[in-house]
């Protein structure tokens, strides 16, 4: 005997001070920002509440990106191509889509994020990482 | 600290469907036969440790219903959740609640049915903010790792192939597994559907419905109970930050795995773990990921690890057989899985493994891995 069930179950996410100041900055001024430890002076992004490599919490906030270098990609039937990026100023990845990426657009190859035009404080405001054509690190 | 030995390993028969029974039956059976295998009864466990995946059972409190068919009705139970690495955990739970005198005898079931749910839907409910919208899942992490790690090692789709086509091979000789492929070849590997690049479907696991205890025992029953106990000689278990982004190019560096093995190898002696382990339950949910264990655990140096598949080094018949049970890419029960890898490490010490038997095993190592870069290792022995 199969008995057949479904459930359903809403949440309310809270961002948290530093998801919240980074998906504001997103929304209202395109800009990407990351925190920078005084401890390790490593830059993560997106902005943290604490340092991911040593656990400090004494941070600095720093813009990154929009420019960026290709660290790892993948390419799905289904949902299309995503990479990492290390964006410009970061020392940690970042991870998001691959739009308008020809084939070969490879590890090593330079992107920049494309921010959507209609923004709603989400990772999605950024439509994804797209070409720059000419540049190559 | 104890000595503290695994002295019976009870498994259910992995398949893709097992609608014959329920969530809690499942569990009965592989409790069942482990404590058998242990000539125990139930009566004479003193605790109980449960693993499963968060969210995969579509129910609240799993334990409940998993504990009583494990026996554990008015004994001490908990239940371990680390994603993959959860059998594991479980497992060097176990040891430490032994080997610190708290209790004597304890049984470790692991347990998934992914025929009842959405598990993808499963794992993909990690970080709402980040990951979720954009791409999640334990598959698209693993394609975006590898990319990095074939263009640092250069390591080919073919050598990957072969180790899918291992895996499957001996799997014919585990009556357990659930993909018994005897026949599998390379080029069928190579042919077959693309999920994510460069992964194709033969070089994924299975996902597989089934259960498997173990029962670890301290030194006195385990010598009284047991001809051939397989003692614990070091576990190590090491956690990982959770944004995919914040590590360090996973599959190269794989620190995790690398600090847990030298931890646990410095305090069982083993000094080369090509020589010194007779056999290796590894836990490699995709073909690529079992040429990066190798080189974190010291098979062999960075960038060698495609060699070592060609040259067959880790074949039934080489210096270091490498999942003689079929490993995760035949049976993937997932909270199972890592009980499943102890498990088959400690029946290649006990000479029970009937046809995927390696011979004179006396010394073996089971690992787990699991989130996004958590890893568990576990180093087994002949002698305390």
């Amino acid at each position: 005997m199969i008995r057949e069930g479904a459930i359903r179950i809403p949440f309310k996410y809270a961002a948290g001070r530093a998801g919240s100041r980074f998906l504001v900055a997103l929304r209202d001024g395109m800009r990407i920002i990351a925190s920078r430890c005084e401890t390790c002076a490593r830059v993560a992004v997106p902005l943290r509440t604490f340092c991911p490599a040593c656990g400090g919490d004494d941070l600095a906030e720093v813009e990154v990106g929009p420019g960026g270098t290709i660290l790892a990609w993948t390419e799905t039937p289904d949902a299309g191509s995503y990479a990492l990026v290390r964006l410009d100023g970061a020392d940690t990845a970042f991870l998001h889509r691959l739009v308008a990426a020809p084939a070969g657009c490879r590890i090593g190859h330079r992107v920049r994020v494309r921010f959507a035009s209609s923004r709603r404080a989400s990772i999605l405001d950024i439509d994804g990482f797209e070409p720059v054509t000419g540049e190559a690190r | 600290m104890r000595r503290v030995a695994i002295i019976g390993t009870g498994q259910t028969d992995y398949a893709s469907n097992r609608s014959d029974a329920s969530q809690p039956e499942l569990v009965r059976e592989a409790a069942k036969a482990a404590i058998a295998d242990a000539g125990l009864r139930p009566q004479q466990i003193d605790a109980m440790l449960i693993s499963n995946m968060e969210l995969f059972e579509g129910r609240a409190l799993p334990e409940l219903w998993l504990g009583e068919a494990a026996f554990a009705a008015g004994k001490p139970c908990l239940k371990v959740a680390t994603g993959g690495t959860s059998g594991t955990s479980a497992c060097i739970a176990g040891f430490h609640q032994v080997a610190s005198g708290l209790f004597d005898v304890v049984l470790v079931v692991g347990l998934e049915k992914h025929s009842e749910g959405q598990t993808q839907t499963g794992m993909a409910l990690t970080d709402p903010f980040w990951d979720r919208a954009v791409a999640a899942g334990a598959l698209g992490n693993f394609a975006l790792s590898i990319s990095q790690y074939m263009a640092a090692r250069g390591v080919t789709e073919r050598q990957a192939a072969m180790v899918a086509v291992k895996a499957r091979r001996n799997a014919a000789r585990n009556p357990h597994a659930h993909l018994k492929m005897p026949a599998l070849t390379v080029d069928e590997v190579l042919g077959s559907r693309p999920l994510a690049h460069p992964v194709r479907l033969l070089d994924m696991c299975p996902q597989s419905d089934g259960a498997c205890a173990i029962v670890i025992a301290a030194e006195e029953p385990a010598r009284r109970l047991c001809p051939r106990p397989a003692w614990i000689k070091a576990s190590a278990t090491r956690h990982e930050q959770p944004y995919i982004g914040d590590i360090d190019r996973r599959l190269v560096t794989m620190r995790t795995l690398r600090d847990a093995a030298r931890n646990a190898y410095a305090r069982a002696g083993i000094r080369d773990p090509l020589h010194d382990f007779d056999v290796a339950e590894i836990y490699e949910p995709v073909s690529y990921a079992e040429l990066a264990w190798y080189e974190a655990l010291g098979f062999c140096g960075d960038g060698e690890a495609g060699r070592l598949i060609e040259d067959g080094v880790t074949t039934m018949d080489g210096e270091l057989p490498v999942n003689p049970s079929g490993g995760v890419l035949s049976s993937n029960p997932v909270g199972a899985s890592g009980v499943i890898r102890v498990a088959e490490a400690a029946l290649q010490i006990h000479g029970r493994g009937g046809e995927r038997q390696v011979d004179g095993v006396r010394t073996a190592l089971a690992t787990g891995y699991g989130v996004y870069a958590w890893a568990d290792v576990v180093v087994l022995g002949a002698q305390p």
